[in-house]
């Protein structure tokens, strides 16, 4: 029985040549946390790419602009790093919520965008911080893409996840629902990011996870909030409009019943963070969905 | 006491932390063969023929095993004596698919990594069959479970068990309240860290050694022996150190297949199951839907009970015709109700079988009757915890169904005691809130047994010598689950004999070496083996001090064991090592004493749980928030030990209020939550604050009083949990587990009330 061939560059000058040269199909593996989980058989031909060598695919960078993140940076620096704590809370909760300490430690951020899964955690929230990600295609050339234009299979393997800072956009957050709190697949995620000045919203964007194939955008979600003040009128809109877009995002399916309605306390969970209110003291308590 | 109600660490605690033992999955040399199994893709179909023609082109593959080339004989696998009379309907491979996951055929190779390579290669015909997925569907396929020559039907049902006592019809008719309540329970899953595994190994006399992490190595044997249609004789049957089994190893699985493997390539072989094929193909518990009827009087006092309960054994008996008998006998020794009718069937339907865990329809029965009496008691307008006050059983109760007395019963003290530590009163009054989280609170009792009694075969014996270097070793089948058994019977030796727990060696489990026994099961290990061990222990230390007469020159009677030495009134001492020396040198025979242990009785153990939940009415969401468990245990021999095992069977009862279903689909038969990215069980996050509280008054016939805990730990939890979330909600829900979109679908039937009751 002969397995895939295996190659582990140690620059991005090096992965650019095993990119466009090795024997396909290409099989990235960083972290492992997705491609070694036991039972997922490895391809029998092509190569497997070790990305672990590659010193300038980890690591966090902030300028005035932006936030770059090394797309082999662990899952785990995400929640412990200061400055995505402070500049994208979201993406901090996002990771701190993703799989278990051992896995956090071992995942990376450009791991959790290939491996596409429609539950994944980190994703939603690079959607709604509208993220860009450099990518070394299998030309061996360098291109930027927006995370939305992202095509697993058939880009190549994203270097950088660039993430634009704007003071427009000063708030963030987001929530998971799994049936259990901790070590827990989504069956739902919200991720908003949002202008919100301590009583009105400016502009919003808001993802949801594991609703569909990929993280949705609920527009009517982000209109409900969009230069709204933050008051019982807003809430009514933004829960019927969450509640309305997974209907529409999950219809026929058998989950349809369940995700419509839990969506209302997922969503708000997530508004609660990003007006920077504390989950745990039973936010919009009053408010009845 | 100077061992027993102490806090004594694992005797077999740094090996394991260490990494030193060696299971049963490490012991593959390079010597061995490994087998890789197909299993079947549906839940019902004709196997007509197996082509391995490309499998066995493979180099290293040594072979193809199917029903055509394999024996044919039917066994069932939960026996447990050689030759015993049971509905035997398994095959090592079937002509006939019965589940998802049958056992279809086998590849055996030079590794693991090429039979598994190979069993994918192996194409099967198949000729589809209807299956019967549901218990409704398997209602109605009637007629009797054995043919005229005694083999299976598969009709159903597999077994009824009717009882009646006192003047149902009286009862009801007295009654001021009659409560019909349906509960149904779902099939969970042992998930053990150690999945299923098995090495078999010809030895130079020709015979086979079975090595397998089991709950008893005779029940090994036997249905070794049955399945193969060969002498039992043939195989010798070793324990290894076991991952955990919680029931789930209480039937021998791979062992026949592994044993058979053996014979025919003279090699040893090695098989394992992989963590969906544990799942798939082994057993879960068995799921019941049933309907309790409880007539009550104003008071609480119930006046009659009706049960009608139909038990999902899955594809085969296993031991699932004992279920309908064993819930009654475990539901009657709760409560003192005094009329009562119970109608108990087991149905075999086209999904995996079901087996052992934890409880043996205990926790199914407890669940459905304490959930039924907790919604009773809330039509009713009672306290929940004075309902079950007024009518638990009392001390020396006899129970209807058997006769037998409960012993010292101490349900009423758990129930008390657990209360007041819970704060249960107050807490009960505070209210649920209002708003997205509502808050409840709810209590479970529960009963088990200890032990097999009035079975006859309800005995065990031990041996226990004096070794030459002043340890002692112990001589009894002993199963230790992980669960710390082998600790607390050292415990009881060790007392009388005055040796550390840990100078006390225990033999492996070992059917050439230790006379029979029935292994780890019924609760049986403290209880019976431990009073067996008692006596031995005892007969022991005094052989010890009359052989040292003469060495200390004082009467026996004046001579005391401690500290492994034996000492005389003025201080002298001698070490056992000593002694055994001197002993050696003057041509005695080392002291030993064999005890054997008939079981005169069958007590309760009893218990009563509290919980408290909050639940996130807009997603559904559960999280228990504080836990209190008081226990009757007749006395601790090492409290550490038995909080680990409550704190363990709390943990498994959450997961069956709450999360844990394998989630066998109705139309196909196809199991869901077959991986633990879709089996969810609660882990560290969701465990409460727990407070044990043990009540130790003394079971005059258990070894130094001593009583069961390990299933009952886990049997009162989810009724516990599925109480408290009704209180929170307002709401009877019975349909476990309590998903998230059970409560959502619950709540959106109705306003959830601002404040309930």
């Amino acid at each position: 029985m002969s397995g895939p061939g295996f190659a582990a560059p140690a620059s991005i000058a090096e992965l650019g040549d095993v990119l466009t040269a090795a024997p396909r199909p290409l099989r990235l593996i960083a972290g492992g946390t997705d491609v070694l989980v036991a039972g997922r058989a490895l391809p029998a031909s092509g190569t497997l790419v070790d990305l672990t060598r590659i010193a300038a695919m980890r690591g966090i960078a902030v300028d005035a602009r932006y936030l770059r993140i090394g797309a082999c940076t662990p899952v785990a620096a995400l929640c412990r790093e200061a400055q995505v704590r402070a500049l994208l809370p979201a993406l901090a909760d996002a990771a701190a919520q993703c799989g278990s300490v051992q896995i956090r430690n071992r995942a990376t951020i450009g791991g959790n965008i290939a491996n596409a899964a429609p539950a994944a955690d980190l994703v939603p929230v690079l959607h709604a911080a509208a993220a860009t990600l450099r990518i070394l295609t299998t030309g061996g050339t360098i291109a930027d893409a927006p995370i939305g234009e992202y095509l697993p299979d058939a880009s190549g393997a994203i270097l950088d996840v660039v993430i634009p800072l704007d003071p427009a956009w000063n708030r963030s957050g987001f929530a998971k629902l799994g049936p259990r709190r901790e070590v827990t697949i989504a069956r739902l995620n919200i991720a908003i990011c949002a202008g919100f000045d301590g009583t009105r919203f400016g502009k919003v964007r808001i993802f949801a996870g594991a609703v569909a194939p990929r993280p949705r955008r609920l527009a009517r979600v982000e209109a409900a909030l969009a230069g709204r003040a933050l008051d019982a009128a807003t809430l009514r809109a933004f829960a019927d409009a969450l509640a309305d877009e997974v209907n529409e995002a999950t219809r026929g399916r058998a989950s349809n019943a369940y995700k419509r309605r839990a969506v209302i306390g997922v969503g708000m969970d997530a508004l609660a963070k990003t007006v920077g209110m504390d989950c745990d003291a039973h936010p919009f308590a009053g408010f009845s969905p | 006491m100077n061992f027993v109600g102490r806090r004594v660490p694992l005797v077999d605690g740094a090996a394991k932390a260490a990494g030193r033992l060696t299971f049963v999955a490490d012991m593959q040399g390079t010597e061995s063969l490994h087998g890789a199994l197909v299993f079947s893709p549906h839940a019902h179909a004709r196997i007509v023929t197996v082509d391995a023609a490309e499998a066995l082109a493979l180099d290293g593959v040594l072979g193809v095993h199917w029903h055509a080339n394999t024996p044919a004989n039917h066994y069932n696998s939960s026996i447990w004596h050689i030759d015993q009379e049971a509905l035997a309907d398994e095959r090592m491979f079937p002509e006939i698919a019965r589940h998802i996951g049958d056992r279809v055929a086998a590849i055996v190779a030079e590794t693991e990594e090429i039979a598994r390579h190979a069993a994918a290669l192996v194409r099967v015909e198949y000729e589809a069959l209807a299956p019967v997925l549901t218990p409704s569907a398997a209602l109605r396929r009637i007629g009797p479970a054995t043919g005229a020559e005694g083999e299976p039907t598969f009709d159903n049902p597999v077994a009824e068990e009717r009882f009646a006592f006192g003047d149902p019809e009286g009862g009801f008719a007295a009654a001021s309240m009659i409560v019909e309540v349906d509960v149904s329970t779902p099939r969970s899953h042992h998930c053990a860290i150690e999945t299923h595994a098995c090495r078999a190994a010809p030895q130079p006399d020709g015979r086979i050694l079975v090595s397998t992490p089991c709950q008893s190595v005779f029940a090994v044997q036997a249905v070794v022996a049955q399945a193969l249609g060969v002498p039992a004789d043939r195989f010798r049957v070793v324990k290894t150190p076991i991952g955990g089994s919680f029931g789930g190893k209480a039937e021998p699985i791979l062992e026949p297949l592994c044993a058979h493997f053996a014979m025919v390539y003279g090699r040893p072989v090695s098989l394992r199951f992989n963590r969906s094929e544990t799942f798939v193909s082994t057993r879960t518990r068995s799921s019941v839907t049933a309907t309790m009827t409880l007539g009550l009087r104003r008071d609480g006092r119930i006046t009659a009970r009706q049960t009608d309960i139909v038990v999902d054994i899955g594809a085969y008996s296993t031991g699932g015709n004992y279920l309908p008998g064993s819930m009654l006998q475990r539901l009657v020794r709760l409560y003192d109700v005094p009329a009562e009718l119970y109608r108990g069937r087991a149905v075999y339907t086209n999904t995996p079988p079901t087996g052992a865990f934890r409880g043996y329809g205990s926790p199914q029965i407890h669940t459905v009757a304490e959930i039924a009496l907790d919604i009773a008691a809330g039509r009713l307008g009672i306290d929940p915890v004075r309902i079950r006050a007024r009518n638990l059983v009392a001390p020396g109760a006899i129970e209807p169904r058997g006769g037998l007395d409960l012993g010292n019963a101490r349900a009423r003290d758990c129930l008390q005691r657990g209360a007041d530590a819970f704060g249960w009163t107050a807490r009960r009054a505070i209210g649920q809130g209002t708003g997205r989280w509502r808050k409840g609170v709810g209590v479970a009792c529960a009963t088990h047994i200890n032990g097999c009694y009035p079975a006859e075969d309800e005995e065990t014996t031990a041996t226990l010598h004096l070794l030459a270097d002043g340890r002692v070793q112990l001589i009894l089948a002993l199963h230790d689950l992980g669960c710390g058994a082998d600790t607390t019977i050292a415990q009881i030796a060790a007392e009388s004999l005055g040796v550390e727990p840990a100078a006390i060696d225990i033999v492996a489990a070992d059917t050439d070496t230790c006379p029979y026994d029935l292994g780890t099961r019924a609760s049986r290990m403290t209880y019976i083996c431990g009073e067996a061990v008692r006596k031995a222990s005892s007969a022991l230390a005094d052989r010890i001090r009359n052989d040292a007469v003469l060495d200390l020159n004082a009467a026996a009677g004046d001579l005391v064991l401690s500290s492994a030495s034996v000492w005389r009134g003025d201080g002298a001492s001698l070490a056992l090592s000593d002694l055994a020396a001197r002993l050696v040198r003057r041509g005695v025979d080392l002291p030993s004493a064999t005890r054997t242990h008939r079981a005169t009785a069958n007590p309760g153990s009893y218990a009563a749980h509290f919980a408290a939940v909050e639940v996130d009415t807009w997603t559904g969401s559960v999280r228990v928030c504080d836990y209190v468990a008081a226990h009757d245990v007749g006395r601790a021999v090492n409290p550490m030990l038995v909080e680990g095992q409550i704190h363990g069977g709390i943990q498994i009862g959450i997961g069956y209020a709450l999360y844990e279903d394998v989630a066998i689909d109705p139309r196909d038969g196809r199991m869901r939550g077959d991986s633990f990215s879709r089996y969810v069980l609660a882990n560290a996050p969701e465990m409460p604050p727990m407070r044990v509280l043990l009540v130790e008054e003394g079971e005059p016939t258990g070894p130094y009083g001593a009583k069961a805990v390990g299933e009952i730990a886990t049997i009162p939890v989810a009724a516990a949990v599925v109480n408290a979330v009704n209180h929170a909600l307002g709401t009877e829900l019975a349909t476990l587990p309590l998903s998230q979109e059970r409560i959502l679908e619950a709540l959106a039937r109705r306003d959830i009330p601002a404040a309930a009751e």
